[in-house]
């Protein structure tokens, strides 16, 4: 054995370095802590996959390990005492993500939904406001009855017989405008994009 | 969230030197020695059953109470050893042999031998007097145990609760057997394993509770308070 605590393999004896931070060696403890750390990760690692959920389970078992160091018997091996408390800490972690994932949904961008469009977030939220702005003006620019028959129809979102006693036309000349309107605009907003 | 690295800082930083925990033998060897004095106590104040000497003399009694103290003896070691992060949770089987013996002797000597509850009835008085029995120890040897074992509430809250409340339970009927006499089977049935199930049931409820408070009022250091707790055991 070292004087650093290692064995002869090269390895830091972890019995030893816990027997000295129970007697208040802060070097040995920080030694341990850190040795231990990679191993921990590597158990975590077997039951996560998020790397977030791994470092939350290694810190789990970091805590447990200092609240409950006074437990441990140096004449025993610590590599058991650190498993038995590792592998309970991953299964209450477990326990816990599976009762949340149970209750819970997790929201995502396209759940945050707001009355006013400009409001909703979105990756491609200058994109969008750009093509509705261009839309509006294309709108504006039809002929009145194609303009007047897409505004009912498809903005006020009327019913045919609605829009119809709305305008005074005839329901199959509400439909024809439309027809046409979207055709323009079809025409006006691909000759628009670059 | 805090970065592990900075995490091992702060454990460090709190690295008190602490006393480490006596063998779970010798812990266990405590509270029996509590409960031995909690015992005396109640025999000294409230006296023992006038025919203790002829039950005695009965095997079924015999056996039972001896088969009741052996159920808390085991049980409280193996509370005290399933606490120990290392040890096998076969631990937890240790009092299950005294255990059936404890309730089949009951069991088969009220149904053996099944006397049924004579014309006085119940006599609210005594029954009484085994209840104030049933707290007076129970409860003592409970919060004794809760506070010797609060570092497993992180742990296995679950088998050392249940190993514990066995522990108590076992203890508290043989109390009450030995200070009353019961001649109706359905009370001794009732005050033997009705006591245990109480107890167990109650441990079983409210252990896990009162171990993580235990736990979270009774362990932090001062350097400690500054951590966030781990989560307890599920």
């Amino acid at each position: 054995m070292a004087g650093d605590g290692r064995t002869a393999s090269g390895n830091r004896d972890w019995s030893r370095l816990m027997g000295c931070a129970q007697d208040g060696d802060r070097a040995a403890y920080r030694a341990l802590l850190q040795d231990m750390t990679p191993y921990l990760r590597s158990l975590a690692g077997r039951c996560f996959k998020e790397p977030g959920d791994i470092e939350d389970a290694v810190q789990d078992i970091l805590l447990t390990v200092h609240a409950v160091r006074h437990a441990y018997d140096p004449r025993r091996p610590f590599g058991p005492w650190l498993v038995a408390i590792a592998n309970r800490r991953i299964i209450d972690r477990l326990r816990r993500l599976t009762r949340a994932k149970s209750r819970e949904i997790e929201l995502t961008a396209e759940h945050e939904t707001f009355s006013d469009p400009p409001a909703n977030l979105s990756s491609n939220f200058s994109e969008v406001s750009v093509n509705a702005a261009a839309l509006h003006e294309a709108i504006e620019n039809l002929p009145p009855e194609q303009r007047q028959a897409i505004r009912l129809l498809k903005l006020k979102e009327m019913s045919l017989k609605e829009a119809a006693a709305a305008s005074g036309r005839s329901i199959s000349a509400l439909k024809v405008a439309t027809h046409r309107a979207i055709k323009s605009l079809r025409k006006i907003l691909t000759s628009e994009r670059p | 969230m805090t970065r592990t690295p900075e995490l091992i800082d702060a454990l460090v930083e709190c690295a008190v030197p602490v006393r480490r925990l006596r063998p779970p033998i010798l812990r266990a060897g405590l509270w029996l020695a509590l409960a031995g004095v909690i015992l005396a106590l109640v025999a000294v104040v409230h006296g023992l059953r006038p025919d203790l000497a002829e039950a005695l003399g009965r095997p079924a009694f015999a056996v039972g109470i001896a088969a009741a103290l052996a159920t808390g003896i085991l049980a409280a070691v193996a509370a005290f050893t399933l606490s120990i992060p290392d040890r096998s949770r076969w631990w937890l089987l240790l009092p299950a042999p005294t255990l059936a013996v404890w309730v089949s002797t009951v069991g088969y000597g009220c149904l053996a031998d099944w006397v049924s509850v004579g014309p006085e009835g119940v006599r609210l008085g005594d029954e009484l007097g085994c209840l104030a029995i049933l707290v007076l120890t129970s409860v003592p040897l409970a919060i004794a145990l809760m506070v010797m074992l609060r570092y497993a509430a992180l742990l296995r809250a679950g088998s050392v609760t249940l190993a514990a409340a066995l522990a108590v339970a076992a203890i508290t009927a043989a109390a009450v057997s030995m200070v009353h006499d019961h001649d109706a089977s359905a009370l001794i049935l009732a005050w033997n394993l009705g006591t245990a199930a109480l107890i167990a049931g109650v441990g079983s409820l409210c252990g896990r509770a009162m171990l993580r408070w235990a736990a979270s009022h009774l362990t932090l250091t001062h350097a400690d308070a500054r951590l966030p707790s781990p989560p307890p055991a599920s």
